[in-house]
């Protein structure tokens, strides 16, 4: 049941997410034309790198765990699962306040060290309390959805879980694995370092902290877009979802095998040896299974609605899938984004190739494409798809709808096809203008002129984007509708094996896992001599 | 006992030692030299000045050589002291200075001048066009990164030691990069600056010097 | 439990994807030694210049018995020093880095010479340059408001041209 209160708790977290994200794509148009060098006056490293830590802030940070945890919430009371609104309410506010709290340095240039952190530079130590409290926040929303799906499974002894809430409570489990690296960073690194309680920072140990929580947390962002995927856009397509099976085994994987792989981000970095990087590099290639499998099933299941629809040959059901959807359209899209962008994330997993792109433009150019790509575009769909029923009010015009999601979709091709290319170019990323005296950087300047143009068509629809959302909630005429109905299994759920309908085992899996992967590389930190490092400013 | 019994051991070792050149600085920023500086006792520092008369050339003099301390980053101050004491840093008179300060006064005194209010910009003489360009861009052709970025958009220092120039006297400033040019100061860790001034022409060391001295409020 | 034969060939083909990629790995890991720089070395970067491997008149390039030749760098902001360098073509080069300050990266654009540099250790990586000219080696880490200003020029000569003492001190 999805009451009235709930509707507010997931409006709450939504509008939070889209405003940070509003915010964050104007920062994103400044950034593309600073760097660029065409307006001389703009030229700014301190604003450059304030805007950079703050874009990568609220988008990665903000909009995220806020989006994640509104969506999750609605998923859970749609699906019977009950859970305490106090709690979540009192977690709603300790994310928001850790936002403000990290705002206030971001916005002031007291905490220009980018979302990965940077020791030993050191931000403010209001920064490192503020993120805290976020993550803070997002625990609540685990524990609770734990503690529902728990509830759910008493009280329906035996049933088979709902695959939206199976999934949400598997993100729920993996954010709470995940977060534990991060969180031992900022609580016993850098908060007393920054409030300068201890002396040094071992940055070695810094580093490979955070990249335990540096890969699953891309998996936190990506499952309610697969969500999405499996639940809403089989329904939307007007057929139904090819395996309830698959798919759930496709969340246990990434549930599992997200979590111990997370020195891919490490790969060039001189603490760690070779063997652990390459036992977490065979691990990466493990996780993209279930995506493939996800790819699959979709494209199955869009299939046999296109085919139902009256889709003729091998390919004619394309056409005849209903595209002026949202839904369809986004997951069309974002399908295609994932493809290219899979393949620039083979380049980047791949133990040696790595060499050759690592830290250049590539990787944001990769990761805006998966992520703002594939993974926004799908909470643009969400937002559509649950906006009707939340406030009651249908939009204006769909026609905006269609054609903000294509804008974003130009706008993100436009922007990343450069980026890749100038990373082949051997541009590096995070500068903020080019001061190499090599005939190299002049192939460079006319892909960073696309890629403002990119990024215009980005920053115009980020805003038609709130703009559809502002102007339904507020002026839109009632929608008539109240509930949000999932996709049917093809074949309905019979009896399902417990191992795909919880994640008991499974946690025990991840802690062996966990231990195998991480244990000695983070001991050795304590077994070697080490020196640290004092802070640094900027 | 005999002090000449001493000099065998010593001589000895410098026989034994690989052939290593001195460091350019015996400074390192280890947390405790960082935590020696940081806490410095300024009271201490504004005592020690008075009875060494620090201030008759540094502070309100127009001795181009002695420049302001006022303002002056402490950790880049203590460095200069501990480089004249180890002669890494030449001055006849400041190495007679800092012969007699423990680690302590040397942290003391720059925690005193790191505190005071930093000395007031003079308007720039003559032409600065090249100057501005070189603290805001560089010039890669000859490797030369922007001043701004290591001495701070304003010319106001920035850790560990990176001086500020901003309300300078000219004549230090111009006599400072003159001596890098030559090699003639050269405590300077990698060469870092030595690298920089050997590039650049006199005139450009002028226009720099009244460039930064005009920075600052 | 449903597992539609489509689906278990899919699967089927799913692993035998992930198995292709992970064969030409292992292929040229174990066989041709391609390795990203993994030297767990530590060091004191705060004391760098006071004496050792990395003391000021240390630096630089050394042509070394076998053939090979050695680089002993700084990382610090910003630049690496020496700024300037020549190496020789087609010869392996094994470049040792260690930061002063911050953390840093270096790479050359178009080869696979590159590492980060982490405070705290030795950062080493061997590489074969194979055409002569001239590179920029730049910094791909964010390390302060200087970052863009961070580079130094790497000079790739032919091998019969190369002069082992050619750049070995620290100055330009």
């Amino acid at each position: 049941m999805c009451d009235k209160d709930i509707k507010k708790l997931a409006l709450a977290h939504l509008w939070v997410a889209f405003g940070a994200f509003g915010v964050a794509s104007l920062l994103g148009f400044y950034q593309v034309v600073e760097r660029s060098g065409l307006i001389p006056a703009l030229k700014s490293p301190a604003l450059y790198y304030g805007s950079v830590s703050t874009h990568g802030v609220l988008m990665a940070f903000v909009l995220t765990t806020f989006f994640i945890m509104g969506f999750g919430y609605h998923t859970a009371a749609n699906n019977g699962a009950g859970f305490n609104r106090c709690a979540a309410w009192a977690g709603f506010w300790v994310a928001a306040v850790g936002t403000l709290l990290a705002a206030l340095p971001l916005l002031t240039g007291n905490a220009s060290v980018l979302f990965t952190f940077y020791p030993p530079m050191q931000a403010h130590p209001l920064f490192y309390i503020g993120a805290t409290l976020l993550v803070v926040g997002s625990w609540v929303w685990c524990v609770l959805m734990v503690m529902a799906a728990g509830a759910w499974k008493q009280a329906n002894p035996g049933a088979a879980m709902p695959l939206p809430l199976f999934a949400t409570t598997g993100n729920a489990i993996l954010w709470l694995w995940s977060s534990v690296g991060v969180a031992l960073e900022v609580v016993f690194q850098l908060i007393p370092w920054s409030l300068g309680l201890v002396d040094t920072i071992d940055v070695g140990l810094a580093r490979t902290l955070f990249s335990w929580t540096l890969h699953p947390i891309v998996y936190f962002w990506l499952i309610p877009a697969y969500i999405a995927l499996y639940s809403f856009v089989p329904l939307a397509a007007g057929g139904k979802l090819f395996s309830e099976e698959l798919a759930r085994a496709a969340f246990v994987l990434i549930v599992v095998f997200g979590l111990p792989i997370g020195f891919h981000h490490l790969y060039m970095d001189p603490m760690q040896a070779s063997g652990w990087k390459l036992a977490h590099g065979v691990g990466t290639y493990v996780v993209a299974i279930p995506t493939l499998i996800t790819a699959f099933t979709v494209i199955a299941s869009l299939e046999m609605a296109g085919r139902a629809r009256g889709g003729q040959g091998l390919f004619g059901w394309i056409g005849a899938l209903p595209w002026n959807q949202p839904m369809v359209l986004a997951a069309g899209l974002s399908l295609l984004m994932l493809l290219l962008g899979g393949f620039g994330g083979l380049v980047n997993a791949s133990y040696a190739m790595n060499a050759m792109v690592h830290n250049t433009a590539w990787v944001p150019g990769h990761f805006h494409l998966i992520f703002a790509g594939t993974v926004v575009t799908l909470y643009f769909a969400v937002a559509y798809r649950l906006w009707p029923s939340l406030t009651g009010k249908a939009f204006r015009k769909p026609c905006l709808v269609l054609g903000q999601l294509w804008s974003w979709f130009g706008g993100m091709a436009i922007l990343t096809t450069p980026w890749h290319i100038l990373g082949l170019l051997g541009q590096p990323r995070r500068i903020s203008s080019v001061e190499y005296d090599s005939p190299l950087v002049q192939s460079w300047g006319a892909y960073e002129a696309i890629m403002i143009a990119g990024g215009l068509v980005l920053l115009l629809s980020a805003l038609l984007f709130v703009y559809n959302l502002a102007s339904a909630h507020w002026q839109g005429e009632a929608s008539g509708e109240d509930t949000v109905a999932y996709a049917e299994p093809l074949h309905p759920p019979g009896k399902i094996p417990a191992l795909l309908n919880g994640y008991a085992v499974w946690n025990w899996v991840i802690l062996l896992l966990m231990a195998a992967s991480f244990g000695y590389p983070i001991a050795q930190f304590f077994l070697m001599k080490t020196f640290d490092s004092s802070p640094w400013g900027y | 006992m005999d002090k000449r019994l001493l000099i065998l051991p010593a001589l000895l070792a410098t026989l034994a030692a690989p052939a290593q050149a001195e460091p350019s600085s015996r400074v390192a920023w280890t947390p405790e030299t960082l935590a020696l500086v940081k806490a410095g006792n300024t009271g201490h520092g504004q005592e020690l000045a008075k009875n060494l008369g620090c201030d008759g050339c540094h502070t309100g003099s127009t001795m181009p050589d002695a420049p302001h301390l006022a303002g002056q980053l402490a950790t880049y101050l203590y460095r200069q002291l501990h480089d004249y004491k180890d002669r890494s840093r030449a001055n006849d008179t400041m190495e007679a200075m800092a012969a007699g300060l423990s680690e302590q006064d040397m942290a003391d005194l720059s925690a005193w001048y790191g505190k005071q209010e930093a000395s007031a910009a003079t308007p720039a003489q003559g032409a600065v066009e090249a100057a501005q360009r070189l603290a805001s861009q560089g010039d890669k052709q000859r490797l030369v990164p922007a001043c701004a970025a290591c001495h701070g958009g304003g010319g106001q220092g920035q850790a560990q030691d990176v001086p500020r120039l901003a309300g300078q006297k000219p004549a230090y400033l111009a006599a400072t990069l003159q001596a890098y040019k030559k090699g003639q100061r050269h405590n300077d860790v990698y060469q870092r600056m030595r690298a920089i001034a050997a590039t650049l022409s006199d005139e450009e060391i002028h226009q720099l010097a009244e460039y930064y001295a005009a920075q600052g409020h | 439990m449903h597992i539609n034969p489509l689906e278990k060939k899919w699967l089927f083909a799913s692993l035998a994807l992930v198995a292709v990629f992970l064969g030409s790995i292992f292929y040229t890991a174990f066989e041709r030694n391609i390795h990203p720089p993994s030297h767990v070395e530590t060091v004191d970067s705060a004391k760098l210049h006071l004496g050792g491997e990395f003391a000021e008149d240390k630096l630089g390039v050394v042509g070394q018995a076998d053939g090979s030749v050695r680089v002993t760098l700084v990382a610090g902001r910003y630049g690496f020093y020496p700024r300037q360098m020549s190496v020789p073509a087609g010869r392996p080069v094994t470049f040792r880095i260690a930061s002063m300050d911050v953390l840093h990266g270096v790479h050359v654009p178009m080869t696979n010479m590159g590492t980060m540099v982490v405070p705290g250790y030795v950062a080493q990586v061997t590489t074969v340059f194979p055409k002569p000219g001239e590179y920029p080696m730049l910094c791909n880490e964010y390390c302060g408001m200087g970052h863009d200003h961070m580079w130094s020029r790497i000079t790739v000569v032919a091998a019969d041209q190369w002069q082992p003492t050619a750049t070995t001190k620290g100055s330009n």
